[in-house]
């Protein structure tokens, strides 16, 4: 450890004072190691390590008695209200903003006597101590508050009554931290919070209104009822208090009555729907944006909680410049990786739907600037750029003229690939799955920059995710893609993995395999000999998997598979009928049967589309073929199906039927 | 007190005229008006213990307070305590600063990161200053490093500070900005700022407002009229229309 600077004690030295039995060296040791940490993240860390927490914690719990009363005022008195003073003061630091000092804090007891601090009757101890359970309550650490007890829910009344902003402050962060479900929210309803937070609303100061507005919103939060409660019988009233405060001087305040607004609006379908509003948030928001500070940096979040899935909004929010004005902060540069993070998820969210938001974006010559993201030292903002990509690659227009599928965004991209975190690697797949679908002939330069083989050994990430997203990006990858790309991925991922991956424990990982077998063989009637390689090791997994299918898309993936099997000749026509005939245990009915009795019409859709293709009129072993299906009563089943209301399984079934009448069936 | 009469009812008095069409007003005319404007003696007193108050004059805010018997909108004990905070870091006594803010309220240096690593930056260049050079080197190193490596935006501000210590003339450097006597004054305001915003209260007073506002009204309404002005906003006195 470095050495310290001429006029400091050490550490070690200091805890060691801790220990003293003069009061005086104690307050002085304690007031010094709360000096040392403020602020200083790195020291709360090496404090801790020499287990400070414990320490400090222990001399409060011992101290917990000494202050009786506020009468005295000897110096005996004096020592003991700068002990708690100080230690309450210490505590709330290694909390503040520092999960591995809540932790400690917690661990050494400290909470319950903290608790206990604020009935003392010295008004400094009383401001100490909540200030630090303040600071434990904003952590996701902080212990559940059960406001369902009777005791409880008055304790809480009584510290949103205190006249002590830090008082009054901590009532407020209990409910925004623990209230959680929608019983809680009534509870807390019921015994008239919501009408005391509504008067520090409108009378409180102006911390006391911040933490009104942020515990409003939990209450708020997917409880409908609760909202038509508060807003009921006065009507609009309550409502336009926390209307008002989105237009506060302060931007703090402005942004928590956005989000409490957007809460209540997500709700509820009644509540703040009309177009001024919506309008309003919108611009509020985006002016948000310039906050140079922490408003600044949440404000892109709580757009996104505005406009996402709401196409409506993302209109209005195209209308007011939102896509010219986030683009502007992220090229300002020197971004704090939250905002920078919560910048391209907004754009994310705006452009997720609409085509006239990509086409925005894009004009803004963007590429260059998500390349940048992607290569960002932090991974929340790696992800969020991968994540936009993603929503931006949705435009088919630009994905056709291959926009997208240019080294600029490729090579980082690919790169991501192998990055640390796996939300990064599951984010940058996704961005690649739109990519690779890329209808000109450029897929060559994904497989150039090493990607194709990329993603092979994805395939075999310990993650499920990772493999069930590399299958989906290769699955797009081949489609439609020439035999001389489709040969080169089969070989980078032979027949055994193939297979191995069609079998895999996981069923979105099975799904996403059949998929890409099924995009291999289809199109040119060499392709179909993949299934037949090393024995015919991929065509007896699928066999094997539609056997015992836990979800119908894997039944309908597999079924098309073997739909694009069977279109070939004879000799593949025949390995699927015997794959269709194989009994498996005891069972006496093959799982076509099953499949076509399905509620699913994909799946039935998929099923008969294969027994069409087995029982084209053109080959020579159709009528055997034929006759097989006949005899095992799938043929009675088709006919069953002929008036199925889903069209594509009509219109199917009365092509089987119509080839089957070819071969003289009554 | 006049300055302050005559501008507080030249603002009422512009917000009249501002309807009417482009036109010349005679003095006379000009100083009926403003006396019809009626003001309170409260509203001003107040202007003024916010200023005094907000700007840390203690002293001066207690014999307003017994002369007018207005009262301020803050506790004046809260006063004393953020000017001696204010005071030590105009002197250069960073680190009995810091002691006091933190007695004051310790959430303030550990939720207001850019504050916290101003004023170690304030330490570094004192000790700078001072010439104690191996002090500073090992200051930087155990103090300001680690700010950098929490968080990468400090590290452009870090890097020009540090690189003082590469000087040997530092008051001749390109830096030398840095060990400006301005430079503590920046600090001190920002201190400031960050306790009155912690006590719930505005950073700014507002009689400078009032004064833009003032400035700004008497710009609209040149074009619209010509009217005895005020130019010169610490004497208030009007100047008649050029004709």
């Amino acid at each position: 450890m470095p050495s310290a600077t001429v006029n400091k004690p050490r550490p070690s030295e200091l805890l060691s004072r801790l220990t003293s039995a003069e009061p005086e060296v104690k307050v002085r040791a304690l007031r010094e190691v709360k000096n040392q940490i403020i602020g200083n993240r790195t020291k709360k860390l090496s404090f801790l390590k020499l287990g400070a927490v414990p320490a400090v914690a222990g001399i409060l719990a011992d101290s917990i008695d000494d202050v009786t009363d506020n009468n005295n005022c000897n110096n005996d008195s004096n020592n003991a209200i700068n002990i708690l003073v100080q230690s309450a003061a210490a505590l709330g630091s290694f909390a503040c903003g520092f999960d591995a000092g809540v932790q400690a804090v917690l661990d050494a007891g400290a909470f319950p006597n903290l608790l206990r601090l604020l009935a003392n009757p010295n008004e400094k101890v009383v401001d100490a101590v909540a200030r630090a359970l303040r600071m434990i309550y904003q952590s996701k650490l902080a212990p559940k508050y059960d406001f369902l007890q009777q005791k409880n829910m008055e304790f809480l009344i009584s510290l949103l009554n205190s006249e002590k902003e830090n008082v009054s402050g901590l009532g407020a962060s209990i409910i925004t931290r623990s209230c959680e479900t929608n019983l809680e929210q009534k509870a807390l309803f019921d015994a008239g919070i919501l009408r005391k937070l509504n008067s520090l609303l409108e009378g409180g100061s102006l911390s006391q209104r911040d933490a009104s507005l942020e515990s409003l919103a939990t209450i708020f939060r997917n409880n409908p009822e609760v909202i038509s409660k508060f807003a009921g019988p006065e009507i609009g009233r309550p409502l336009s208090s926390i209307i008002d405060l989105a237009k506060d001087r302060y931007p703090r305040t402005r942004l928590l009555a956005c989000m409490c607004l957007i809460v209540i609006r997500n709700a509820s379908p009644h509540f703040l729907q009309d177009i001024g509003i919506k309008t309003k948030l919108i611009h509020i928001l985006l002016e948000l944006l310039d906050d140079p500070g922490q408003v600044g940096d949440e404000a892109p979040f709580a757009f996104s909680s505005l406009i996402a899935q709401k196409e409506d909004l993302q209109k209005l929010a195209l209308e007011a410049n939102a896509i010219d004005k986030l683009h502007h902060h992220i090229k300002k540069g020197s971004l704090h990786p939250r905002r920078y993070e919560g910048i391209l998820l907004a754009l994310d969210d705006m452009c997720s739907k609409l085509e006239s938001c990509r086409s925005k974006f894009l004009s803004l010559q963007v590429l260059n600037l998500l390349a940048d993201a992607l290569t960002d030292y932090n991974a929340g903002v790696r992800a969020a750029a991968c994540i936009c990509l993603k929503s931006v690659t949705r435009s088919i227009k630009n994905l056709s003229a291959g926009y997208f599928m240019n080294e600029t965004i490729v090579i980082p991209l690919v790169q991501l690939f192998l990055d640390p975190s796996t939300s990064v690697q599951v984010a940058a797949l996704g961005a690649t799955s739109n990519i690779v679908v890329d209808f000109t002939t450029r897929k060559s330069i994904f497989v150039q920059c090493g990607g194709m083989k990329q993603l092979v050994q994805l395939a075999k990430s310990m993650e499920s995710s990772v493999r069930s997203n590399a299958l989906w990006a290769l699955k797009n990858f081949v489609f439609q893609a020439d035999n001389r790309l489709k040969e080169g991925v089969f070989s980078e991922l032979t027949a055994s993995l193939l297979s191995s991956l069609i079998r895999d424990p996981e069923p979105s990982v099975q799904e996403q395999a059949l998929a890409l077998v099924r995009n291999l063989v289809d199109g040119c009637i060499n392709l179909i000999e993949f299934v037949f390689a090393e024995d015919g090791l991929i065509l007896g997994a699928i066999g094997r998997q539609l056997q015992c299918a836990s979800k119908a898309e894997i039944g309908i993936q597999g079924m098309y598979a073997l739909c694009n099997v069977a279109s070939g000749n004879e000799f593949h026509k025949e390995a699927v009928m015997q794959l269709l005939f194989t009994q498996m245990g005891d069972k006496n009915q093959s799982f076509v049967i099953k499949f076509l009795q399905s509620n699913d019409s994909r799946l039935c859709t998929a099923t008969v589309w294969t027994i069409v293709n087995l029982t084209c009129p053109s080959s020579p072993g159709a009528p055997g073929r034929l006759e097989k299906l006949r005899n095992a009563g799938i043929v009675s089943q088709i006919k069953n199906m002929v008036n199925d209301p889903c069209v594509d399984v009509k219109l199917r079934v009365r092509t089987v039927l119509g080839q089957s009448m070819a071969f003289g069936d009554n | 007190m006049s300055l302050f009469w005559i501008v507080i009812r030249r603002l009422a008095e512009i917000e009249e005229i501002m309807a009417t069409s482009k036109k010349v007003i005679t003095r006379e005319e000009w100083e009926k008006r403003l006396n019809d404007v009626k003001i309170r003696k409260e509203d001003m007193n107040k202007l003024v213990m916010n200023f005094l108050v907000t700007e840390g004059y203690v002293e001066a805010a207690e014999k307003f307070r017994m002369e007018s018997g207005t009262e301020p909108d803050i506790d004046l004990a809260t006063i004393s305590d953020r000017m001696a905070v204010k005071k030590a870091v105009q002197c250069g006594n960073v680190e009995d600063a810091i002691e006091k803010v933190n007695d004051l309220n310790p959430e303030i240096l550990d939720t207001n990161p850019q504050l916290f690593f101003h004023l170690q930056q304030q330490r570094l260049i004192e000790l700078i200053r001072n010439g104690k050079i191996e002090e500073a080197l090992e200051f930087a190193q155990e103090e300001l490093a680690p700010r950098g490596e929490e968080n990468q935006t400090f590290l452009e501000e870090l890097e020009r500070t540090v690189s003082l210590l590469a000087f040997e003339d530092v008051s001749n450097c390109p830096l030398a900005e840095l060990l400006d006597i301005s430079q503590r004054l920046k600090i001190a305001s920002e201190v400031n700022a960050a306790i009155l915003t912690s006590q719930s209260h505005e950073k700014d007073p507002k009689l400078p407002s009032l004064l833009k506002m003032l400035i700004w009204a008497q710009n609209q309404l040149d074009e619209k009229a010509a009217y005895p002005r005020i130019n010169n906003l610490s004497n208030a006195t009007l100047e008649d229309p050029t004709v």
